[in-house]
């Protein structure tokens, strides 16, 4: 590997890990908050990409105003799911998860009924041009959505640490029934939480939309990713969340430019079962007392 | 202040509770002993809000409450330290006494009420920044009642606080407790440590399989032979 190769592979990582981290803070908290694996999460992810494509693709808007959009439509999306499966069904996990899996079949079909499975138009690039680093060439696109990320974990950071709802949201992911005795209402921090999920994976899918070919089944590839980094940060950890999606951003980018995505896929299911036989609870899981 | 009427609760097709009735005046410590499984943290937890009882009726200050939501509950001045302290473990010590006060908008109050909860608790301000994970026992029950305080409530819900904790910690408890009531504070003290709540308490319910199985005052209920022999051991 020469050292372009080597820079250019450490950027596409960045990007990746970015990406990750988009989708798996918004999974991690769904699940910390309301105790529910929602995986209809990679079809938000594709919703975000579907408003871009629908906004700047199809009626021309401006790529930002398209990416701007995209984060309160997937977050009614999120909010949606929330009253409609995760509230009637809180007492039964089973039920939730089989809910939250034919809502990813349901969305997956709507999306390719209305816009089409085959022959779409793509994504234009926004932003052409790259950005040249001792010869390796990094596309302004890609380089965009590592600001983006962070700037969205930074906010959400600032959230759930400076913010008084943010705090609550926390206490409820760590003991809600000792949250409602504080007096915080269970009921609005679950549509809270979702409406954080939807729109954090719907930016991720937004700023993916010209990078990535828009499908209505592009969230079934990030959805075993978004998995594989929560379990592997510590189920509701979104910190360890964030550290898993970096640590896998490198092993998938590095393992498929060296060998193929398959193997990359492998490979980074192989690390989950490493930390999880080092570390049960994750990267930065706490144990059940 | 507060009155149970008949209150069954469920599990359930289980009852845990099986019709109780019982009374706590104004600036009262009123204490529920019995086994373990006798029911009383159930009762607790009703009035608290995490159950609804199937049967009867629960009235704060006159106003039924036993179909509200523990949200509702804690705004009325009714404060939970549930068993077992539950602190946000992930949280410093600062921030789940902020989450007592999270529903209060008297900015003012709420810092005589952590004055207050430093003045009681001088320990408990060394810890601040802390996460509350990493207190011992005693540090915890100490947050938890902090927490509860932070709430600003006139009645308090007191379910285990000398569980697990040495017997120097559980008395530095029980002083508090009674600091607690001086400051003019009702308290409902669920105890295992039948002694301790006898001692601190002004009226007591024995509790026996989700029944009151002995009520009266705290004072004659120490003297009692039935009492001596099965909860104190005497």
């Amino acid at each position: 590997m020469d050292l372009a190769t080597l820079i250019q592979t450490i950027a596409n990582s960045v990007v990746a890990g970015s990406v990750y981290a988009m989708i798996a803070v918004g999974l991690a908290m769904a699940f910390g908050v309301m105790k529910m694996a929602n995986f209809a999460h990679g079809e938000f992810y594709m919703a975000g990409a579907y408003v871009v494509y629908v906004l700047y693709a199809l009626a021309g808007w401006p790529f930002p105003a398209a990416v701007i959009m995209a984060i309160p439509v997937v977050a009614a999306m999120g909010v949606a799911t929330e009253r409609l499966i995760f509230w009637p069904t809180r007492e039964n996990v089973l039920a939730g998860f089989m809910a939250t899996a034919g809502l990813a079949l349901i969305l997956q079909v709507l999306v390719g009924q209305t816009w089409g499975v085959g022959l779409m138009r793509s994504v234009p690039t926004p932003y052409m041009g790259a950005m040249d680093v001792a010869g390796a060439k990094i596309g302004w696109q890609r380089v965009l959505v590592i600001p983006v990320g962070a700037a969205m974990l930074t906010a959400l950071w600032y959230f759930l640490y400076r913010v008084k709802a943010g705090k609550a949201l926390r206490a409820c992911a760590q003991d809600a029934e000792t949250a409602r005795l504080q007096g915080i209402n269970l009921n609005r921090m679950s549509m809270l939480a979702m409406a954080i999920s939807g729109a954090s994976a719907g930016l991720a899918g937004a700023m993916m939309a010209p990078i990535q070919p828009v499908t209505p089944y592009m969230g079934h590839a990030v959805i075993l990713t978004a998995f594989i980094v929560v379990v592997m940060g510590g189920m509701e950890s979104i910190a360890g969340a964030v550290l898993a999606a970096i640590i896998l951003g490198f092993v998938h980018t590095f393992v498929t430019t060296l060998f193929d995505a398959v193997t990359a896929q492998m490979v980074g299911v192989a690390c989950m079962a490493l930390v999880l036989i080092w570390r049960p609870q994750g990267l930065l899981g706490r144990v059940k007392a | 202040m507060l009155k149970l009427d008949g209150i069954w609760v469920h599990y359930g097709t289980v009852a845990a509770v099986k019709g109780i009735s019982l009374e706590v005046d104004e600036n009262r410590i009123v204490t529920l002993i019995g086994a373990n499984g006798a029911g009383k943290t159930t009762t607790l937890r009703a009035i608290g809000g995490l159950h609804h009882p199937s049967q009867g009726e629960i009235r704060f200050r006159g106003e039924r409450i036993d179909r509200l939501t523990p949200e509702r509950i804690n705004a009325l001045g009714i404060a939970t330290v549930p068993e077992g302290r539950r602190l946000f473990p992930q949280m410093t010590v600062m921030e789940n006494l902020e989450m007592g006060a999270y529903l209060r908008n008297d900015p003012a109050g709420v810092q005589r009420d952590l004055e207050e909860v430093f003045h009681h608790f001088p320990q408990v301000k060394e810890r601040c920044d802390q996460l509350a994970g990493t207190l011992s026992g005693g540090e915890q029950q100490m947050v938890a009642m902090g927490r509860a305080l932070m709430s600003g409530p006139s009645l308090m819900l007191l379910d285990e606080p000398s569980l697990g904790l040495s017997p120097i910690m559980s008395q530095e408890i029980a002083k508090i407790v009674k600091e607690l009531h001086a400051n003019g504070r009702t308290i409902v003290l669920v105890e295992q440590n039948a002694r301790m709540a006898l001692l601190l308490a002004d009226h007591a319910y024995v509790m026996e399989t989700g029944r009151i199985a002995m009520q009266g005052p705290a004072a004659q209920m120490r003297d009692d032979p039935r009492v001596r022999e099965t909860y104190l051991g005497i």
